[in-house]
């Protein structure tokens, strides 16, 4: 397979594509960059995202909210010059083998939008303006409370002031926003415009496949606040005796999680709002989950199911490197591509999990019950993982993740089931069945 | 086999399908074999329906002439690659079924039509889904695509209600064209360009007697006329505002998309992804293998083409310009119009030899691209190992191999189901391409890429040929493509049959000793078109102007 490949098997071929956020604040905008980056990135896909903002904060480090008014000519003149910065780095970025930029900005004019149009087009990169478009006022209010209190321009100030300051901010961009093609004279741009977050989506002149994708991506993604919760199974027979994959039933140990579990998820939750539970075809998650309150609608995915280890299924790490010296061996070396034999790679992983990623994206309160491997390539993607770093990541038995994505990271929460489990984490090289995990970079 | 006269005694059938014969797709087969996946499905369900989406109705909205059809069968191409069982319902066909040659009264299409004409419609609508249910309900179909031209707003919420009365989601997709030079090039590609009217003309609604005035008319004039005899049969039309119904408004062939989502998922992104890469323009695909390389190759070397290999991509170049020379001038022949050819892009792997077999057309002026996804199928540690030395050493590995060729991977490799999901960008890609399109890959790949295209099943992909001195076209017609072989002549024998850089991983013996793409072609009774060897210089479909005209009566 050629070098280059990536998961789902894109290689861009000298394509840039510039994605124009365009919004007024509190309309999940950094969102939605943030997340479309994570994704690209996640497929193999280089994608960065420059933050206007970031760049004025370098002038303006705490501006007040007059500063936005377009009456205000140095205010104008300074948020110019920091997208004209964020543009130029943008560029520079491009030729260093950069494939999708995102302009973190509102670019709520007409103007702005033409200004830059002329200055991307004009170095042969492709523009495409997405657009997220929101009148529901209970939304803009908890994205402006979570705002507040996250964005690095009110840092240090009365949390009642930065709020009250922050509306007065964003009626200043309202005196003058005009979403895209609201006067239709902006036709001829790409764009996708999202309106209450995916209730009605525009998609104006998509010129090639990868911006297809993008759009396809932000089309299942939603910005209302969620969290997502992940555990693996409970532990298993072969757990116990330090055998990978098969399809085993719970250990004792892994019963007890299995009944401590719905404690464990309600203490976590906060509430008796009910999650939907996603899990495995195999008897291990399936299992795991059966104490959930009757009301968790449950669903079992076959994309779930652990990384197929082929031959070595069922096998100790050390019968695969007394049988198999040199696959042992490859895939230390290169553990999200190796391929076991007549089995799959972290990569298969990844590709077969897309349309979970997708789905997870646009659901709310899910739980997903399921395996090391596929743990560590969901959460990877949610918290920015390399490939060279997800599949050494630890992921304990009998402990429950709470993921959050905000505008500015995912926060990740951990709950200790406090039942005693066997580790199943394995350092590079080791036969052992049963190590502890190196302590840093730790779940 | 003429697929209009087995749509209408078939449609007079319990249960009526359309069928493919030897030169065309199978989009409207259905397999019946158990656990036959789809060629990049990713995992299958006990249910049979996937991404946990429930049973769908896709219901297609547009007036004719907007490519509906076009895009029904397209969607459902790419919904059964993907494993979700998809069937297409053309409403046209119930009709032609059940009113003798097609003909409906005048007021057939009319809001205050009379009550007989309203008991026809009825009853047209009524076997059409019952068919439909039935699909759904009792032959584990996930999805119905329902093609008609479902005019009104009043009609369409009734329709949504009845499917909700069945546990069935709707989705709508309305097709949307009010640029007038996509409507008249739709009008032109559907109706003008096939004046050959006799074996089917008198089944169209507009009736035969308008389509005859097409012939030797100003084909603008003839768009002209026919859009307007469009307005007077189907008076009243409604564009799709309904708030509380999902739909898909493609507008202007794909320029611009309005997505109306009440409740839909995943799957309903995913069909709004494909109809973004989907235009409406009607182009060819031709297919051709690389020439010998000069060493002897294998999956790691990337040698250049030998002597007999630039012979080759030279002769195979002037093969593929002639005959599109000559096609376009049995079109004109033909009193069709005179049009310039279309654009010819043609797409290669990286390896050296695909990229040196464009290379006579990269000279004259044609655009090549390079798809690295397009590499062939990873032989793994079977490479270069002769099919005994296979055998003796992976003997379970062969026979798992036998039992699913597509699926089994020798270690270390690639399995055609790899291969097939690694290139759906290539297919999305394949589908946005506007101009005619020449690929130019490894025998592995052209397998994948035209089983996607004619809808072969995976157990015949790994035993599609492509022998070198045959260019295979693939035409698309209204209701499914059409595959032609073009014979490139005067090649040195021994540079034509097998692959010789193949990897020779058994493929069990085909015990129809196929010798071209074209599935089953042994199997059948009586070939459409002669197969012999040393087969003439150009093959004329006589099927296409048939597979036309076809269309020429779909009106619902």
């Amino acid at each position: 397979m050629a070098p280059k490949m990536n998961g789902i098997g894109i290689v861009p071929e000298d394509t840039h594509i510039c994605v124009v956020m365009v919004g007024l604040p509190a309309r999940g905008k950094s969102y939605i960059a943030n997340k479309a980056q994570r994704y690209l990135k996640w497929l193999s896909i280089p994608a960065k995202t420059f933050n206007v903002g970031n760049y004025r904060r370098n002038d303006a480090p705490h501006p007040s909210a007059d500063f936005f008014d377009t009456n205000n000519a140095e205010g104008e003149r300074k948020r110019r010059a920091a997208a004209n910065a964020a543009v130029s780095d943008m560029m520079k970025w491009f030729k260093s083998g950069g494939v999708v930029g995102i302009l973190d900005a509102t670019n709520s004019t007409k103007e702005r939008r033409k200004w830059v149009v002329e200055r991307i087009a004009s170095e042969g990169v492709e523009v495409i303006f997405v657009e997220s478009n929101c009148d529901d006022e209970e939304l803009i209010m908890a994205n402006i409370r979570d705002v507040k209190t996250t964005s690095p321009d009110y840092v240090g100030q009365d949390p009642e002031k930065a709020a009250l300051d922050f509306r007065e901010r964003i009626r200043n961009y309202e005196k003058v926003y005009k979403s895209i093609n609201e006067d239709g004279d902006e036709d001829h741009l790409t764009y996708l415009k999202i309106m209450n977050v995916g209730r009605k989506v525009y998609i104006n002149r998509i010129q090639d496949y990868l911006q297809s994708r993008v759009v396809y991506f932000l089309m299942n993604l939603h910005i209302r606040p969620r969290s997502v919760w992940l555990s693996r199974h409970g532990e298993s027979m072969l757990n116990l005796d330090g055998r990978i994959g098969g399809d085993a039933s719970l250990s004792h140990r892994g019963e007890e999680y299995a009944y401590k579990l719905p404690d464990l998820v309600r203490e976590s939750v906060g509430s008796d709002r009910p999650l939907t539970v996603w899990t495995s075809t195999l008897k291990r998650t399936i299992a795991t989950a059966r104490h959930l309150p009757k009301e968790y609608n449950q669903l079992q995915w076959k994309a779930l199911d652990e990384l197929d280890a082929g031959v070595c299924d069922g096998m100790t790490y050390q019968e695969i490197a007394d049988t198999y010296p040199e696959d042992f061996q490859a895939r230390d070396k290169d553990k999200y591509n190796y391929r076991y034999r007549a089995g799959e790679s972290y990569r298969d992983v990844v590709i077969r999990l897309e349309p979970i990623i997708m789905e997870l994206e646009r659901s709310e309160d899910i739980l997903i019950i399921s395996h090391q491997a596929v743990i560590r390539c969901i959460y990877a993607y949610f918290m920015q993982k390399t490939q060279e770093e997800s599949p050494w990541v630890p992921v304990p038995l009998h402990t429950l993740m709470k993921l959050t994505p905000r505008a500015y990271g995912t926060e990740l929460q951990s709950y200790r089931a406090n039942i005693k489990a066997v580790s199943t984490w394995r350092g590079k090289g080791s036969t052992a069945k049963h190590e502890d995990p190196v302590p840093e970079g730790g779940v | 086999m003429d697929t209009l006269l087995t749509a209408e005694i078939a449609a007079n059938a319990p249960r009526y399908r359309r069928r493919s014969s030897t030169f065309i797709d199978g989009i409207h087969d259905v397999s019946d074999e158990p656990g036959n996946l789809a060629p990049a499905q990713l995992y299958s369900t006990m249910s049979g329906r996937l991404f946990h989406s429930g049973r769908i109705a896709i219901v297609m909205v547009g007036l004719p002439a907007r490519g509906k059809t076009h895009i029904c069968v397209s969607l459902a191409r790419y919904l059964s690659w993907l494993g979700v069982k998809t069937r297409i319902f053309h409403l046209g066909d119930y009709r032609r079924a059940t009113v003798e040659g097609g003909h409906v009264p005048q007021d057939y299409f009319y809001p205050n039509a009379s009550p007989a004409s309203v008991m026809l419609r009825q009853k047209i609508l009524k076997k059409c889904r019952e068919d439909i249910y039935a699909w759904l309900n009792h032959e584990n179909g996930q999805v119905a695509i329902y093609d008609a031209v479902n005019p009104t707003a009043s009609g369409r919420l009734a329709l949504a209600k009845e499917f909700a009365k069945h546990d069935v989601q709707t989705l709508f997709i309305e097709s949307y064209v009010d640029d007038q030079e996509i409507l008249k090039e739709n009008a032109r590609n559907v109706k003008i360009s096939s004046p050959d009217v006799s074996d089917d003309g008198s089944s169209d609604p507009l009736q035969a007697v308008d389509l005859f005035k097409f012939h030797g008319m100003d084909p603008d004039e003839a768009a002209k006329y026919y859009l307007k005899r469009i307005e007077e049969k189907i008076p009243v039309f409604e564009t799709m505002e309904e708030e509380e119904l999902n739909y898909i408004k493609m507008i202007n062939a794909g320029r611009a998309f309005y997505y109306n989502n009440v409740s839909f998922n995943y799957l309903s992104h995913r069909i709004v992804f494909y109809l973004t890469n989907l235009h409406i323009k009607s182009r060819t695909t031709f297919f051709v293998r690389a020439g010998p390389a000069a060493e002897e190759d294998s999956y790691k070397a990337d040698g250049p083409l030998s002597e007999d290999g630039r012979e080759y991509a030279k002769k195979m170049t002037e093969t593929l310009l002639r005959h599109r020379e000559q096609e376009r001038q049995a079109v004109i022949d033909g009193d069709g119009p005179d049009l310039p050819l279309r654009p010819l892009t043609v797409w290669t792997s990286t390896r050296l030899r695909t990229i040196e077999t464009a290379e006579p057309l990269k000279e004259l002026g044609f655009k090549v691209k390079q798809r690295s996804q397009m590499s062939q199928i990873n032989p793994g540690l079977c490479e270069k190992l002769s099919e005994r030395a296979i055998r003796a050493l992976y003997a379970d590995e062969v026979e798992k191999h036998e039992l699913d060729p597509y699926h089994h991977r020798y270690p270390r490799a690639e399995s055609y189901h790899d291969l097939a999901v690694r290139l759906e960008p290539i297919i999305l890609e394949l589908e946005r391409e506007q101009s005619d399109l020449l690929i130019i890959a490894h025998e592995s790949v052209l397998r994948v890429l035209y089983a996607y295209l004619m809808h072969c099943s995976t157990m015949d992909i790994p035993k599609l040929k492509f022998p070198r001195d045959e260019i295979i076209e693939i035409i698309p017609a209204a209701y499914q493509n059409e595959a032609k072989r073009i014979h490139i002549r005067g090649l040195d024998p021994k540079t034509i049959p097998g692959s010789p850089e193949d990897i020779r991983i058994p493929v069990p013996n085909d015990p129809n000793g196929q010798d071209s793409p074209i599935p089953n072609l042994s199997s059948l009774p009586e070939p459409a078109e002669p197969v012999a060897m040393g087969a003439p210089e150009k093959i004329v479909s006589k099927k296409r102007k048939g597979m036309v005209s076809d269309k020429v009566a779909d009106e619902d």
